[in-house]
């Protein structure tokens, strides 16, 4: 569980325009592990992870993937090295129906028409992997999903493609009990199935449930990267609010610690 | 003295572990069962065709495997051919399933039973009741080898007496003795703590699969526990081993438990406490009550948060003892506990880290459960199959197959 990372970011700045949004920012995600990043509004988790995603390009600062420095320029360089990101809302298309949704602009053609049954094959085997038993059929429309089905057929759609890592934002935000119940089941079902998840959220419920790691930002720095098993509600609070706590967090904090 | 098993033995021991194979892991190839049993291929050749003739297993080709070569056949279990009957008796329901080789439920029957009148042949009644209609309408060439069955009391082994079930009323209650002769089938009923069955559930076919430690916690009117240590059921010297739910936090300031004892954790962190820090209405119990706090407190309910809060906090007290004694791998939350805990993940957690040694703590995993209501059946159906897992063909002799 503690192999070698898959994704490593080293110093990581940005600035849009004359606003440094990250400073000397590092991140760290296992494979096998669910990895919260939690942080104020404001805190940069956003661009962090459009860093990541390869949307913002970085101003400075190394990024590794797999022990291996690489350049991602684009969001296509992301998913090709196996980085996937679930935004909150989701981006599916509510006139499509699960399968066509999960195949959007990556269908598969068998000549030139479509190879629908190969497309439902690895849409029903990828929501089987993951013991998905909520959805009725897999060529219902999105529009007629509950919430809870919706962030299911988002996050399926993001592991259909053999990815490495997967980050999710606020998953839970607007879910029922039941249903965040059913996604954060499947968020660590992931990581158990050896992918490395990015969870950001700000239910510390949440992040305490599933997490093994807790990454904290304040203020565009990273205040912290902790195990679950070592810190405590209060320290993590602490951690989001002031950026230090005890011994943990940065040196410094922007004035802000009086 | 004996000179060691003799052959047929270690041939009836090879034939129980690789039926248990396929009923726990499902559809398996023959080189994957020779590989994880460390036989060679004729040997298993040779075990399963003796139980594919007894009609336990079918061999079948795999999908495709996407792999050049012969494929080599899959042994899947025989669902359909026999199976066994699962009993709970819940504190209000009474549930009953028909579960064929593999875990598959076949057939079940459920029905809602009000507190209070819990006469145990009446209930062996209801339940017999149950057994009877699914027995006629399963499928002919079918037939029936183990029964088990769930009660929230303590149970003694290996006569499964039940020496108290406080929710219920029962004290010393011969419940398999009396559910064995109401059913008529020729098969003893196996009784156990429904925590327990919980427990063996989760580990065998749930979140604790792969799991050889864990510690599981059901939550129901009170809190079972089940303890898994090196893959076996601790049952301890009379049975009642693994009675989390009585583990005392809080001796001075506790409320009294209905075991007489003060601040057991039951009593600290069970529905009732929950429900009453919460201020709920009284008379309003169950998964549903539970789940309302949950959501309340999800919505911004300032009571229901802090009785979460409260009930997570003696949880994680609970826990982290409980982390320091076994060093679980894995701690899994069922019944109306997953709630709670999705609820309290963050109090529960906290209290663990500050509590429980780093070292034990170090790798524990805290889960909910994956069978939700199902885990108990499941468990008491794995526990009617042991049976069959030991000695395949001799308990199918037994019971005419």
């Amino acid at each position: 569980m503690t192999a070698t990372p898959i994704l490593q970011l080293r110093g990581i700045d940005k600035s849009f325009g004359p606003v440094q949004v990250l400073h000397d920012v590092s991140f760290t995600v296992h494979p096998g592990e669910v990895t919260a990043l939690v942080g104020d509004n404001g805190a940069g988790k956003s661009t962090l992870v459009k860093c990541i995603g390869g949307i913002h390009p970085i101003d400075g600062g190394e990024y590794w993937f797999e022990g291996e420095r690489v350049h991602v320029h684009s969001p296509r360089d992301a998913a090709a090295m196996g980085v996937e990101i679930v935004y909150q809302d989701l981006a599916l298309c509510d006139n499509l129906d699960i399968v066509q949704n999960m195949f959007l602009g990556r269908e598969k053609r068998s000549g030139l028409v479509l190879d629908d049954a190969t497309m439902e094959e690895m849409a029903a085997k990828t929501l089987e992997g993951l013991s998905v038993r909520t959805v009725k059929s897999i060529r219902q429309q999105v529009s007629s999903l509950s919430g809870g089905q919706r962030q299911t057929v988002a996050i399926a759609k993001a592991v259909l493609w053999n990815s490495k890592v997967v980050i999710l934002d606020e998953p839970t935000a607007a879910l029922g009990v039941a249903q965040t119940a059913q996604v954060l089941e499947l968020v660590r079902r992931l990581a158990d199935n050896g992918l490395a998840v990015v969870l950001i959220s700000h239910n510390m419920n949440d992040v305490f449930a599933v997490s093994d790691r807790i990454a904290a930002l304040y203020l565009g720095r990273m205040a912290a990267e902790v195990k679950a098993s070592d810190v405590t509600h209060s320290q993590i609070v602490e951690l989001i609010t002031s950026g230090r706590s005890g011994d943990l967090g940065l040196a410094h904090t922007n004035g802000a610690t009086a | 003295m004996k000179a060691g098993p003799s052959q047929e033995e270690i041939r009836r021991h090879n034939l129980g572990t690789l039926l248990r194979h396929v009923h726990i892991g499902g559809s398996t190839s023959r080189a994957v069962l020779a590989d994880r049993m460390g036989l060679n291929r004729s040997t298993i050749l040779g075990l399963v065709s003796e139980l594919a003739s007894a009609g336990l297993v079918r061999e079948e080709l795999p999908g495709d495997t996407g792999r050049a070569g012969r494929p080599s056949l899959v042994v899947r279990p025989e669902s359909d051919r026999v199976y066994v009957l699962a009993f709970d008796v819940g504190v209000d329901r009474l549930a009953a399933a028909r579960i064929g080789l593999g875990g598959v439920f076949l057939d079940r029957r459920e029905t809602p039973w009000p507190h209070g009148g819990f006469d145990a042949g009446e209930v062996a009644g209801v339940l017999a009741g149950f057994a009877r209609q699914m027995v006629d309408t399963a499928p002919e060439s079918t037939f029936c080898v183990g029964v088990g069955a769930a009660v929230r009391g303590l149970v003694r082994r290996p006569d499964g007496l039940v020496r108290s079930a406080a929710h219920i009323g029962w004290e010393d209650e011969e419940f398999g003795e009396l559910l064995t002769r109401r059913l008529g089938l020729g098969l003893t009923v196996a009784v156990e703590n429904e925590a327990n069955l919980g427990a063996l559930a989760e580990h065998l076919r749930g979140a604790g699969t792969g799991c050889q430690d864990l510690v599981y916690l059901h939550g129901d009117i009170g809190i079972g526990g089940g303890v898994i240590v090196d893959g076996q059921l601790l049952g301890g010297d009379g049975g009642y081993g693994g009675e989390i739910g009585h583990m005392v936090v809080n001796p001075r300031g506790g409320r009294t438990c209905g075991c007489g004892a003060r601040g057991c954790l039951e009593s600290e962190a069970g529905e009732r406490a929950l429900l009453e820090a919460a201020r709920r209405d009284p008379s309003a119990t169950g998964r549903e009550a539970v789940r309302a706090v949950v959501e309340a407190a999800d919505r911004g309910d300032i009571s229901a948060r802090a009785a979460l809060h409260d009930v997570g906090d003696w949880l994680g007290i609970g826990v982290a003892t409980l982390v320091n004694v076994f060093n679980p791998r894995a701690v899994i939350f069922g019944g109306t506990l997953r709630e709670v805990f999705l609820g309290s993940a963050a109090q529960i957690r906290s209290r663990i880290n500050s509590q429980a040694l780093a070292a034990s703590r170090e790798h524990l995993r805290l889960r909910v459960g994956e069978l939700g209501d199902d885990a108990v059946l499941v468990g008491a159906a794995e526990l009617a199959f042991s049976d069959v897992l030991v000695g395949p063909l001799e308990a199918l002799a037994r019971t005419g197959g």
